[in-house]
C-alpha cells in the first residue's frame, strides 16, 4: 500500500517535472513571437501614416484643382481646334503610316521591335544585341514624331555618341539607316564586351591591364615560355566593328614581335576574335 | 569633402609612431590587403596621411558636393584617347597653367578615373587638406567635380577638355552629394524605358502606373536627393493684384529635396498627386540628367 502512494507521488512529480521542463522551452519563444507583432504593428502604423498623408494632399489638390482643371479642360478643347487643321493632321497620320509601313517591313527582314507611344506622337525602337548566336542586352530608344523627329528617352550608355550619329543620317528623312548606325555601333560594343568578357573567363593565365568602358582598346599580357613577359595592345578604332584595326606588341626582347611566328600571330588577332585567336596562340605553343 | 572625418583621420594618424603605423592599419583590418599593399611607408608619414585620407574618400564617394561638367564639340581623336595618353596631356596642360600643384590619377576597376589635384601657388606648395577631385569616365562625355574653388575652376576646365581632345566644357546643371547616384543616371544605368505592348487600361490607377514607370523608370532608382527650380517668370495670382500687374518677372526658386527625389516623384506620379502625363518640368530630371533648372515666361531653358 505504501509502496503505491510513494509511486503515484513520484510519478506524479515526475510529471511535473516534465511539464515544467516543457513549459521552460516554450517561454523563450514568447518573446520572440512579441517582437514579431510590435514589428508588424510599426509596420502597419507608419503605412497608416503615409496613406493619412497621402489622403491629406489628395483633399488639398481636389480644393487646389477645381479652378484649374476647368481651364485646362478649356484649354484642351483649344488645343483640339489648332490639331484639327487637316493640313497638320494628314501630315501627322501621312508621316505615322509611312513610319508604320517601313518599320513593319523591316521587322519582316529582321528588324527591330517598335511600338508607338505618348498616343502616337512617339515612337520606342527596341534594339537587341547578340555575338555569336547569344542574345546581349537590349537597348531602347524613344523618338517623339512631333513636330519634327528628335530623340526622346533612351538608355543607350554615353559612350555610343548618339548625338552626332543623328546629325550624320537625317534623322527626318531617313529614320531607318539612323537605327541601322546605331544598332551596328551597338551591336559591335555588345561584341567587343563580349569577347572582354570570354578572355578573362577562358584564358586566366592572360592577363587584362587595360580597357575602357567602350571597348575599343584592349592591353593584355601574354606570358611566352620561356617566361618572358609580352605587352599586346589591341585597338578597336572602327566602333562598328568587333575586330581590331591595329595590334601591337612589345617585349624586353626586341626581336620577338618581329619574329616569323608572331608576325603569323599578330594577323591572326586581327582577323579572328581575340578570345579565339588567343585558343589557337595556346595551342600552338605560343603563350602560356 | 567632409573636413571632420578628414581632420580626425589626419589627427590620429599623427599620435601613431611611425614604426607601429603599418600593423595598426593591418589590425584595423579597415583597408583591403590589395590596399594597404599599395601603401608606401617608406614615405613620410604626413604623405601616407594623404593617400589615406584619397582612400578614405574615393571609399565613401557620396559626401560633399559634386558638381557635374559636360564635355562638347569632340576632336577626331577624341573617342581613342586612352589612359596614359590621357594622365600625361592632363598632367602636362595643369602644370602649364598652374605650377606648383600635386597631380595624382589613378583609374579604379569600375574604369572610372579619379584624379586629386592639390593646388599650391607660385609660393606655397600644394595644400593636400583642400583637394579637388575629378571623377570621369573616358570615352563618355561627364566629368564629376568636388571641392574646386573659383579660382582654381577655369584652370582644372581647361586642363579636362585639352587632355580628353575637346573644344569645350559647360555645366551639366546636375549637382548633388551622391557621386553614385550622379554617376547612375547619367550612365542610363537603371531601368528607364521599358517596351512593353500593354492594352490601354481602362483604369485610371493602372494607366498613371504606367506612366509613372515610364517616365521614371521600374526597380531601383539612382538616389538623387533634389532638384532646383529657379523661377524668372511673370508673377500670376488672381488675388494679388499688385504682384501681377509688375512688369519685371518673379524671382523664386524651389527645391525639392528626398532621400530618394526619383522614387519620391515617381510615387507622387503613380498614386495621383503629380498630374499624369507627368509634366515635363518634373520628367526632364530624369530625361535630360539634370537637377537645376532655370524657368523662363516662355520655355524652359536648357
Amino acid at each position: 500500500m505504501e509502496g503505491a502512494s510513494t509511486r503515484g507521488v513520484l510519478s506524479h512529480l515526475s510529471l511535473l517535472e516534465v511539464q515544467a521542463r516543457s513549459r521552460g522551452s516554450q517561454v523563450p519563444q514568447q518573446p520572440s513571437r512579441v517582437k514579431e507583432l510590435k514589428a508588424k504593428v510599426e509596420a502597419l502604423t507608419s503605412q497608416r501614416d503615409q496613406l493619412k498623408a497621402e489622403l491629406q494632399i489628395h483633399k488639398k489638390l481636389q480644393k487646389l484643382r477645381a479652378p484649374v482643371d476647368k481651364q485646362r479642360v478649356d484649354g484642351e478643347d483649344e488645343e483640339m481646334d489648332v490639331d484639327s487643321e487637316s493640313s497638320e493632321l494628314f501630315h501627322l497620320m501621312a508621316r505615322h503610316s509611312e513610319l508604320m509601313d517601313l518599320l513593319h517591313a523591316h521587322n519582316l527582314i529582321g528588324g527591330y521591335d517598335a511600338i508607338t507611344t505618348n498616343r502616337g506622337k512617339s515612337m520606342c525602337f527596341s534594339l537587341a544585341t547578340q555575338y555569336e548566336g547569344v542574345y546581349l542586352d537590349t537597348y531602347n530608344l524613344e523618338l517623339n514624331l512631333k513636330p519634327n523627329v528628335r530623340i526622346s528617352r533612351h538608355n543607350i550608355p554615353p559612350f555610343i555618341p548618339l548625338n552626332s550619329l543623328a546629325e550624320q543620317s537625317d534623322l527626318q528623312t531617313d529614320v531607318r539607316a539612323f537605327l541601322a548606325t546605331v544598332s551596328q555601333h551597338l551591336n559591335a560594343f555588345a561584341g567587343r564586351r563580349q569577347q572582354l568578357k570570354l578572355v578573362k573567363e577562358q584564358h586566366k593565365s592572360v592577363e587584362v591591364m587595360e580597357s575602357n568602358l567602350l571597348c575599343s582598346i584592349l592591353v593584355l599580357m601574354f606570358t611566352v615560355p620561356k617566361k618572358t613577359p609580352l605587352l599586346c595592345t589591341l585597338e578597336y578604332t572602327d566602333h562598328t566593328r568587333c575586330l581590331p584595326t591595329q595590334v601591337h606588341l612589345n617585349c624586353e626582347d626586341e626581336l620577338l614581335p618581329d619574329s616569323p611566328k608572331w608576325k603569323k600571330n599578330c594577323s591572326l588577332l586581327m582577323e579572328v576574335p581575340v578570345h579565339r585567336a588567343l585558343t589557337a596562340i595556346k595551342k600552338a605553343s605560343d603563350i602560356i | 569633402m567632409d573636413n571632420s572625418a578628414k581632420h580626425l583621420l589626419q589627427r590620429l594618424v599623427r599620435r601613431i609612431p611611425v614604426s607601429m603605423l603599418k600593423s595598426t592599419l593591418d589590425k584595423w583590418e579597415r583597408l583591403t590587403a590589395e590596399k594597404r599593399k599599395s601603401l608606401d611607408f617608406t614615405q613620410s608619414k604626413w604623405i601616407i596621411t594623404q593617400e589615406l585620407v584619397a582612400l578614405y574618400i574615393t571609399e565613401n564617394p557620396n559626401q560633399g558636393m559634386w558638381h557635374t561638367f559636360q564635355l562638347v564639340e569632340p576632336e577626331d581623336d577624341a573617342h581613342s584617347v586612352e589612359l596614359m595618353q590621357f594622365k600625361e596631356l592632363f598632367k602636362s596642360h595643369l602644370r602649364e597653367l598652374q605650377r606648383n600643384v600635386s597631380v595624382k590619377i589613378k583609374k579604379h576597376t569600375d574604369q572610372a578615373v579619379w584624379i586629386r589635384v592639390a593646388w599650391g601657388d607660385g609660393l606655397s606648395s600644394p595644400n593636400h587638406l583642400k583637394a579637388t577631385y575629378v571623377v570621369l569616365y573616358l570615352q563618355t562625355p561627364y566629368v564629376f567635380v568636388n571641392a574646386l574653388s573659383s579660382k582654381h575652376k577655369p584652370l582644372l576646365l581647361q586642363a579636362l577638355t585639352l587632355s580628353t581632345r575637346h573644344q569645350q566644357i559647360k555645366a551639366a546643371n546636375l549637382s548633388g552629394q551622391k557621386l553614385t547616384a550622379l554617376r547612375d543616371l547619367l550612365m542610363r544605368q537603371y531601368q528607364q524605358v521599358k517596351l512593353r505592348v500593354e492594352k490601354v487600361q481602362a483604369e485610371a490607377s493602372a494607366n498613371r502606373h504606367r506612366m509613372a514607370r515610364e517616365t521614371f523608370g521600374d526597380g531601383m532608382l539612382p538616389a538623387l536627393q533634389s532638384a532646383v527650380f529657379k523661377l524668372e517668370t511673370k508673377f500670376k495670382g488672381p488675388t494679388n493684384e499688385a504682384m501681377t500687374q509688375r512688369d519685371e518677372p518673379f524671382i523664386c526658386s524651389v527645391k525639392f529635396s528626398s532621400s530618394n527625389l526619383l522614387e519620391s516623384l515617381r510615387h507622387c506620379a503613380s498614386s495621383g498627386i503629380a498630374s499624369t502625363p507627368v509634366t515635363p518640368m518634373l520628367s526632364s530630371i530624369p530625361l535630360k540628367g539634370r537637377n537645376y533648372f532655370v524657368i523662363t515666361d516662355n520655355v524652359l531653358t536648357a
